[in-house]
């Protein structure tokens, strides 16, 4: 046993040692400096360049551009990632919904927390559901995106269910866990046709404004509808986003927050 | 050493510090659950060094969104002279998300061990038999 620990200690020691003599010989190869790497200068210069037009993505947002007309793959590899942790997580604690409100028994809708925290609750939930679809819809131009409003949206849930319960979220909103995957899905699918779309009319895949390699974009260039300025498809992607996000973890929430004891019933334990 | 290079070098050595706690956790750890925190505390902490390492040091910093719509030849070099590095937070815009999504679903897996096992000990579940 103590063998084992000295030498835990000294392999990390040693990790730490070289970590930090490869920063501090440059193995990080740009460490803070005034100046930045070509290929962020590259990304800064081109994201809504009006003189150069056939590398732009016509987004003032470098980092929402990046995430899909630079970097599309990668979004869309994360993206099903992130799909199959929910899914794995949801097979997992897979019961049918009618044995548990069974076992549950009614009268669970009066437990909760205080009247002061509800009524705050109350006040709050609008207010993050506003922020979060805020932030899907000025991703393409501000700060902001699907991913991060999808995240503010499923503190909304989280909240109900700490105060009120899941019962509460259930049967009186009415978002069941079946709702919620079903909620899930049609983000992905959004994103699987805002990726696969401009392939089917001829440009590329996850193509959204012309490109050097494919100057013919299926959407043209679509910068303005009306009043709205737009960023091509990237401000459907973050709907999209917003939806597989915010209700994957609003279903995890709910599978996280079921009772154990009835739970532990149920599996014959 | 100037008094920036040494708080440069003083975050790179504080994040790798913290590293290599959180590995140590995630290795020594007894319980499922502290090493699911260790774990979590490793990812956050990547992420934390993986923005800084885009970081820029200068007399103006901007966040790396163009504050026009239509902006003019002077704006665009403007913007790429104090600009901060995106492609570090587009990466890791991502990760944040897939790191929660893989936490909760290590998080169901260490429920339904201590369901199964009724303890989240490692070693008193690799004790058990059959």
């Amino acid at each position: 046993m103590k063998i084992k620990d000295t030498a835990v200690g000294v392999m990390i020691a040693l990790l730490l040692l070289t970590v930090v003599a490869v920063i501090l010989l440059g193995g990080t190869a740009h460490t803070p400096s005034t100046g930045i790497r070509p290929l962020a200068e590259f990304y800064l210069k081109h994201c809504i360049n009006v003189y150069n037009t056939t590398w732009w993505t016509s987004s003032p947002a470098a980092v929402t551009s990046m995430l899909w007309d630079y970097r599309g793959l990668d979004t869309y590899y994360e993206t099903s990632v992130f799909f199959l942790a929910i899914i794995s997580g949801a097979a997992l604690f897979r019961i049918a919904e009618v044995k548990l409100k069974a076992e549950e028994g009614r009268g669970r809708e009066e437990l909760g927390l205080s009247i002061i925290v509800k009524t705050s609750t109350r006040i709050i939930f609008p207010l993050i559901l506003a922020v979060s679809v805020s932030v899907a819809l000025h991703g393409h131009l501000n700060p902001g995106g699907g991913f991060q409003a999808g995240s503010i949206l499923a503190v909304g849930p989280l909240l109900l269910i700490a105060s009120f319960s899941r019962r509460y979220l259930e049967d009186r909103l009415r978002l069941s866990r079946a709702k919620c995957v079903a909620l899930f899905t049609v983000g992905l699918v959004l994103i699987v046709l805002v990726a696969a779309l401009p392939l089917a009319m001829g440009g590329a895949l996850m193509q959204n404004q012309p490109k050097y390699w494919s100057p013919k974009s299926p959407w043209g260039s679509l910068t303005k509808i009306g009043p709205l300025e737009l960023s091509g498809t990237i401000f459907f992607l973050d709907i999209a986003e917003l939806f597989a996000v915010g209700f994957g973890f609003t279903l995890l929430f709910l599978l996280l927050s079921m009772p154990e004891k009835e739970f532990r019933r149920l599996l014959g334990l | 050493m100037s008094i920036e290079h040494f708080l440069q070098l003083y975050c790179y050595v504080a994040l790798v510090v913290i590293i290599m706690i959180s590995l140590y956790g995630i290795v020594r750890g007894a319980s499922l659950t502290k090493k699911l925190i260790a774990l979590t505390i490793f990812g956050d902490v990547a992420n934390a060094l993986i923005i800084y390492v885009g970081y820029r040091l200068g007399e103006e910093v901007f966040v790396p969104v163009l504050p026009t719509l239509e902006p003019s030849p002077e704006d665009i070099a403007w913007f790429t002279s104090v600009a901060v590095d995106p492609v570090p937070q587009c990466l890791v815009i991502t990760a944040i998300v897939i790191n929660m999504a893989v936490t909760l679903f290590l998080a169901f897996l260490v429920i339904q061990a201590y369901r199964l096992y009724g303890t989240t000990v490692v070693k008193k579940i690799a004790r058990l038999r059959g």
